[in-house]
């Protein structure tokens, strides 16, 4: 009664070839990151020292250390998260607490989904345009910064949408029915159980920002500067734009150069995900609805 | 001769609640049909009927929860303390900080017990800031009389959502009462616990008679019958029978009633 029957091993036969080749095509995933990853180490490691770090490249950029543009790329992200998130979480807030459904919201949401498709090369060259000719900052850390921020603002935004929304209508409900207003709610409720899904979006964003190259590199990142940036106004060296330098535009570069720079960026960017992600269990852990 | 005295030192309503002509639409579809009551003040007074028959939908427009629906109109009047609720004069804070609502499923906030219940009280309050010895005294006294105090006084910091739905419930009452509500709205505030919770919760309920006028929408016939001193029965968005409980269950005017409490539709 219970038996398999001749159907059965069929769909199961069936069931476990699709099983396999999803499985597969994960597999393939892993396998670029894994390539990239020991390339960069096998190639570029044997460079990476303190010293690699904290010094001036020197003979022409084809010996010594990234320092100039391993802080460059620190004042660019501090830089435009500063102007990126305040912005971001503001308009998300509104849109998702305060705005109703109505033609309005919805040409604003059309307006970032749009932002968010714009190809980094021309949010270099609008960079340019407003930032650099028209506010008249020059090609600084400031346009840089404000240019990447432009770029970054729909992932701050969707992704803090997406914390606010994960807090529970009930909790509103909740509040109002004691009379107390939209702020009181979102200051003493909702913010509080987002600011965990806030932090962990806006890190990310910070490791996006750090690879981009095309934005900044019109905006305020320099091939080359023999001092270090002392302001927003000054142009600076950036190790997205530093990387691309050495691996293509000068002459004479040892191998592992090129490759430790690389891995730099790469450490850092992984590096800041794992604090984003380690961040996220903690918090996670502390809350329970 | 002394009842005149007594009323003129402290005027007290006789109705908390009262409606008038109160018709209710959503969009083009009419949920309330000239609703008129006259709800005891200090009372238990229990709403019941079918699923789809309004008296949700007259609770909640007791303190204009309805109208962030946007599609809502309504017309008529309800007095709250012989003031029309639906006056432009009224500000909404005040509607929701005087009726009270409590919800099927307990909502309290992520926050801990003893913020739960200062909540409301420190939305009210802000500028006269109370001292520690106050807020202690609020929350103890609140829950006190939600009779949750001896269970939850040694863990007053921990989450609120981390009761059980029973203490949660009580939890959710409790953090009316600082503000001192004249009204407490409850839509069918047990149907999402187990029957010892559910007792639980219509004993504090009884409990609150007389100093809350508390109107409280329920399925469970037998629930309005135990925990309730007067009772609505509604069809069809219109009140059918508006009676003392016992009455109504004992000796029902109306035909459509009868049918109702013996299980006739429902």
């Amino acid at each position: 009664m219970f038996a398999e029957s001749a159907l059965n091993v069929r769909n199961k036969r069936v069931q476990n070839l699709f099983r396999i080749l999803f499985l597969m095509m994960t597999v393939l995933l892993i396998i670029p990151v894994v390539i990239i990853l020991a390339t960069l180490i096998a190639k570029g490691g044997s460079i990476i020292s303190i010293d690699f770090l904290f010094t001036d490249p020197t003979n022409g950029m084809t010996a010594g250390g990234i320092f100039p543009a391993l802080l460059g790329t620190v004042w660019i992200v501090a830089v435009a998260l500063l102007a990126s998130v305040p912005l971001g979480v503001a308009a998300a807030i509104y849109l998702n607490e305060y705005a109703g459904d109505n033609w309005f919201t919805r040409i604003i949401q059309l307006a970032i989904i749009n932002l968010a498709g714009v190809p980094s090369i021309v949010h270099a060259l609008f960079g340019v345009g407003a930032f650099v000719i028209f506010f008249g900052f020059g090609t600084s850390i400031l346009a840089a910064s404000l240019t990447l921020a432009i770029m970054t603002l729909p992932v701050v935004i969707v992704s803090t949408r997406e914390s606010l929304r994960a807090v529970p209508q009930a909790f509103r409900e909740a509040c109002w029915n004691m009379g107390a207003t939209r702020w009181q709610t979102i200051r003493r409720v909702v913010l509080p159980n987002a600011v965990s899904g806030i932090l962990t979006g806006v890190i990310l964003e910070v490791s996006r920002t750090t690879g981009e190259t095309a934005p900044i590199m019109f905006t305020g990142a320099a091939f080359f500067l023999p001092f270090l940036p002392q302001g927003v106004f000054d142009q600076t060296m950036a190790l997205s734009l530093h990387l691309f330098v050495v691996a293509t535009q000068v002459p004479g570069v040892p191998d592992n150069l090129p490759f430790g720079v690389a891995l730099v960026l790469i450490a850092m960017v992984l590096l800041m995900n794992s604090i984003s992600i380690a961040f996220r269990m903690y918090l996670r852990g502390k809350k329970k609805w | 001769m002394n009842a005149t005295a007594k009323a003129m030192s402290e005027p007290v309503a006789e109705y908390a609640i009262r409606t008038s002509k109160l018709n209710l639409w959503y969009g083009t579809f009419q949920a309330l049909f000239d609703v008129d009551l006259n709800i005891c003040n200090g009372m238990i007074t229990s709403l019941i009927g079918p699923s789809g028959c309004g008296k949700s939908t007259l609770l909640r427009s007791v303190n204009r929860i309805n109208e962030r629906l946007g599609y809502v109109r309504i017309e008529g009047n309800i007095d709250v303390m012989d003031k029309n609720i639906y006056d432009p004069d009224v500000e909404l804070v005040q509607v929701r900080k005087q009726i009270g609502m409590v919800f099927q499923r307990p909502n309290p906030l992520p926050i801990s017990i003893r913020d739960n219940i200062l909540f409301g009280h420190r939305i009210h309050n802000k500028d006269n800031k109370s001292s520690k010895s106050d807020q202690n005294e609020i929350v103890e006294s609140a829950l006190k009389q939600v009779l949750l105090w001896d269970k939850v006084k040694d863990r007053l910091n921990q989450r609120g959502t981390e009761l059980s739905l029973e203490e949660q419930q009580k939890l959710c009452i409790a953090r009316l009462l600082p503000v001192k509500p004249s009204v407490l709205l409850m839509d069918e505030p047990c149907s999402a616990l187990d029957p010892k919770g559910t007792a639980a919760v219509e004993e504090l309920i009884w409990e609150l008679r007389g100093e809350y006028t508390i109107l409280i929408v329920t399925h469970n016939m037998a629930q309005a019958r135990r925990a309730s001193e007067e009772c609505i029965f509604m069809l069809m968005g219109k009140v059918v029978e508006h009676q003392a409980t016992e009455d109504l269950f004992v000796t029902p005017e109306q035909k459509e009633t009868a049918d109702y409490i013996e299980g006739r539709y429902g």
